[in-house]
């Protein structure tokens, strides 16, 4: 067949980085990277994919990590008619020293296509492409160099987290921290799939939810504060004798109405009874406001993309905890929430699906949270209650 | 056998020493420039980082070429943002420019810091997945393009934050960004009666359509289902439990466009992305369809936002009729809502614009 | 509050295995009566030490291993 891909050419094309300028370059050296640059071809040309259903294909002792991938046409494409997906569960927050990163390579070099993701979307380092025959050597390879595979199919997925306090002044708990230990907790739970469905966990140190902790995971901790905001008057007015405009900028834009500008003694005013810890102050005056000190976490639950009931969004299970080592009250409560998924839940159903059909009420009442006003933002307007 | 359950490395190996030594003493940040971020520490230290985009998807040579930056530059480390984004990060401010230098000469952009579109968040595509209805890395590419000078400079009121899933599974949970762009099917499954018997178990199929679509096949001869076509949304989770339900085709699928979607609590809290375009066809390799909307929404936001302002909250200031007139989208029946909750959305007051 | 991971615990879950062909971790639990939890342990440590193997079809399995 010919080598020749006329569309694919058309992405080397423009400013950003190419993805095909990088398979060409790994085709060099690998001849599934070579054969995948044609069923890229191909697919552009039929506007339509060219990979077929998975089967169950993985390595000894584990029931996830690995994604079996067959491509519909192995007669022209031999070198990719296996082309298996490898989950590399990552170091909490993608942090790498370059020996580790040169030896994911090397073995890659070794038994696979030579190309990756950094990262997929579950926050895996994703190795692209190999044969069912590689996959063990692989495996044994990479836990040689201190590797390990992370999740998928119906476990608990690989868990990610923001960069935390490691270099970021927002981070109201140790994230990184938080993502090792429970990782190292539940390596059962992530390799051995036996829930109805998947489960995702993920933590941000602060209400920027820069991971998109409350979108995409079932259990989701955002850090937050108790206490009140920390402001820096001298560094206020460096601001505003900079010309920042404080009163349009902050003030204004405060969704509380907590803070005030006192255009006379120069200070900004904050009523903390009042304030939500939005994010948006500090976001926006870094060297002048910082969250408080009586620091934790918010948990909530139920976060999903819209297979099958539609698009979930996390909602308040605890307002608020304390995130500290050995963290035996938030394993305690995922155990809770797990027995309760994994005895009641429906083939497929996530937890939030469960939840809400069998009511929030019922579900506080097994896990043995008690109701609190801000699990919610009104009350029922109906009067059709159990008692 | 090999070892098994060791979990990955510990984090802290994978810390350069300044960040050790700075663990939760961070007392500030700043963006010096476009893609440069400034950390000061209680103790006085300072890191600088350099942020570049990436097409994801690496060659692991290029992954070397990396390792090689980070070495001469960065005693060793460097990290990945949840946005594929490199970054690269030096205690030495002399070390910036030579970065920015070196990555120059690698082909990657620096930028994607404060009020930019940093890099687009993606599923596999036709690179990798069997329920894709478009692709993801090519449509990305084309999409990046067009926006690069936004990526490399902080010149629009908010960040802009944009995702592409290949197909309503959304891997990777599109449905809360600023503009998300959605492969979808738009034909009903072609079910394969003998690969049915074969393959799949019959009540699986029929208790995954949400909509009650599917049902036994009237023949009790044949061992199989059929589809209730009235009733099918095309949302494939049928194909995801039985391989003998393919509803992927060139006519049918393209992809859908949704915008307004945030994950920060900062001002309002978190919102969905709501539909704004029903579809779009694939029309590799350059989608130009699907291009020009989204860089005609990023524009129209980007002279009528106020400052700080995202997406959603513009919008949500100005009224959904408004945003339909300022960019010219058509607003058609599919954009109201009849699935799951779809009363929420119907508007049950007077208060409206024209 | 967990109890401990003991011999007696995991030869119940083997004498248990004996009596079917595969289980599930939460079956092999209410058999035996037992915390799921520390079922779920012990039957990683039976796994390592390898006298039951994890099969997968669709959904995890255990079963003994055969010689």
């Amino acid at each position: 067949m010919s080598d020749e891909t006329p569309l694919l050419d058309e992405l080397e094309k423009g400013p950003w980085p190419s993805y095909v300028t990088q398979i060409k370059r790994a085709a060099k050296k690998k001849k599934a990277a070579k054969d995948l640059l044609g069923i890229q071809e191909l697919s552009y040309k039929d506007r339509i994919t060219h990979w077929k259903h998975g089967g169950i294909v993985g390595v000894t002792g584990y029931g996830s990590g690995v994604i079996g991938r067959y491509c519909d046409q192995p007669e022209k494409f031999p070198d990719a008619a296996q082309f298996h997906t490898m989950r590399i569960n990552h170091p909490a927050g993608w942090f790498y020293n370059t020996k580790s990163l040169r030896e994911i390579c090397d073995t890659w070099e070794q038994y696979g296509s030579g190309l990756t993701n950094f990262h997929g979307s579950t926050g895996d380092i994703i190795l692209l492409g190999t044969t069912t025959d590689n996959l063990q050597p692989c495996f044994d390879a990479l836990t040689e160099k201190g590797f390990d595979l992370g999740g998928s199919g119906s476990a608990l997925r690989t868990i990610s987290g923001c960069v935390g306090q490691a270099r970021c002044e927002w981070a109201n708990f140790d994230t990184l921290n938080l993502v090792y230990d429970l990782t190292m907790e539940f390596q059962d739970e992530i390799h051995r799939p036996r829930w109805p469905y998947k489960f995702k966990i993920k933590a941000s140190g602060c209400p920027n939810d820069c991971v998109a902790a409350i979108a995409r995971a079932d259990f989701t901790i955002i850090g937050t504060w108790r206490d009140s905001l920390r402001i820096d008057q001298a560094a206020i007015r460096n601001y505003v004798d900079n010309g920042f405009e404080i009163k349009t900028l902050i003030v204004d834009k405060c969704p509380s109405g907590a803070l005030e500008w006192d255009d006379k003694s120069k200070e900004l005013k904050l009523n903390a009874e009042d304030c939500v810890r939005c994010m948006h102050c500090i976001n926006k005056m870094p060297k002048a406001i910082r969250p408080g000190v009586d620091t934790g976490a918010t948990i909530l639950v139920g976060g999903k993309a819209p297979i099958i009931k539609g698009a979930y969004l996390s909602w308040v299970l605890v307002p608020f905890i304390k995130v500290e080592p050995p963290y035996e009250e938030i394993k305690g409560l995922l155990r809770k929430i797990w027995d309760f998924w994994d005895e009641n839940g429906r083939t497929r159903e996530r937890l939030a699906e469960l939840i809400e059909r069998v009511g929030l009420k019922n579900f506080l009442k097994e896990i043995g949270v008690p109701p609190m006003p801000q699990m919610v933002y009104k009350p029922r307007a109906n009067p059709y209650v159990y008692f | 056998m090999g070892r098994t359950d060791i979990g990955p490395p510990d984090y802290k190996d994978m810390l350069p020493p300044v960040i050790k030594k700075n663990y939760g003493k961070w007392k500030f940040h700043e963006t010096i420039r476009p893609g440069v971020l400034r950390h000061v520490s209680e103790s006085g230290d300072e890191l600088y980082t350099v942020r570049a985009g990436s097409p994801r998807l690496l060659s692991i040579d290029f992954v070397r070429d990396i390792c090689d930056v980070a070495d001469k530059y960065c005693d060793g480390y460097l990290r990945f943002t949840s946005r594929y984004n490199i970054e690269f990060m030096t205690d030495k401010k002399a070390n910036v420019d030579a970065l920015i230098e070196e990555l120059k000469r690698l082909g990657l952009p620096v930028g994607g810091t404060g009020n930019a579109i940093s890099n687009i968040v993606h599923t596999q595509g036709w690179i990798h997945c069997h329920s894709a209805a478009t692709d993801a890395s090519g449509l990305v590419k084309a999409i990046m393009d067009e926006l690069y000078d936004y990526f490399t400079s902080m010149k629009l009121p908010a960040y802009v934050r944009i995702a592409v899933a290949c197909c309503i599974n959304m891997c990777g949970a599109v449905h809360c960004s600023d503009l998300a762009i959605v492969g979808v099917h738009r034909k009903p499954p072609k079910v394969d009666h003998e690969k049915v018997l074969a393959q799949c178990e019959i009540p699986t199929i029929i208790q995954s359509c949400p909509t009650g679509a599917i049902r036994r096949h009237p023949d009790p001869n044949v061992k199989s289902v059929v589809v209730r076509e009235d009733l099918c949304m095309y949302c494939a989770n049928c194909f995801t439990v039985c391989p003998a339900m393919p509803l992927a085709d060139p006519e049918g699928d393209g992809v859908a466009i949704y915008a307004g979607g945030k994950v920060s609590n900062a001002r309002k809290p978190p919102m969905f992305s709501r539909m704004v375009v029903p579809y779009l066809p694939n029309n590799p390799p350059r989608w130009p369809e699907v291009v020009d909307i989204i860089k005609k929404i990023v524009e129209v936001y980007a002279s009528n936002a106020k400052k700080y302002e995202r997406m959603g909250e513009w919008i949500e200031r100005i009224g959904w009729e408004k945003f339909f007139k300022l960019t010219g989208i058509p607003f058609t029946e599919q954009h109201i809502d009849d699935f799951t909750h779809a009363v929420e959305t119907y508007r049950t007051t007077t208060q409206f614009k024209w | 509050m967990q109890e401990e991971i003991t011999e007696e615990l995991k030869n119940k879950i083997i004498e248990y295995l004996k009596t079917v062909s595969k289980a599930k971790n939460k079956e092999v639990a209410r058999a035996i009566d037992a915390d799921k939890h520390i079922v779920d342990k012990a039957i990683a440590e039976l796994s390592k030490e390898g006298k039951i193997e994890y099969i997968y079809l669709g959904a995890s399995f255990i079963k003994l291993k055969e010689d």
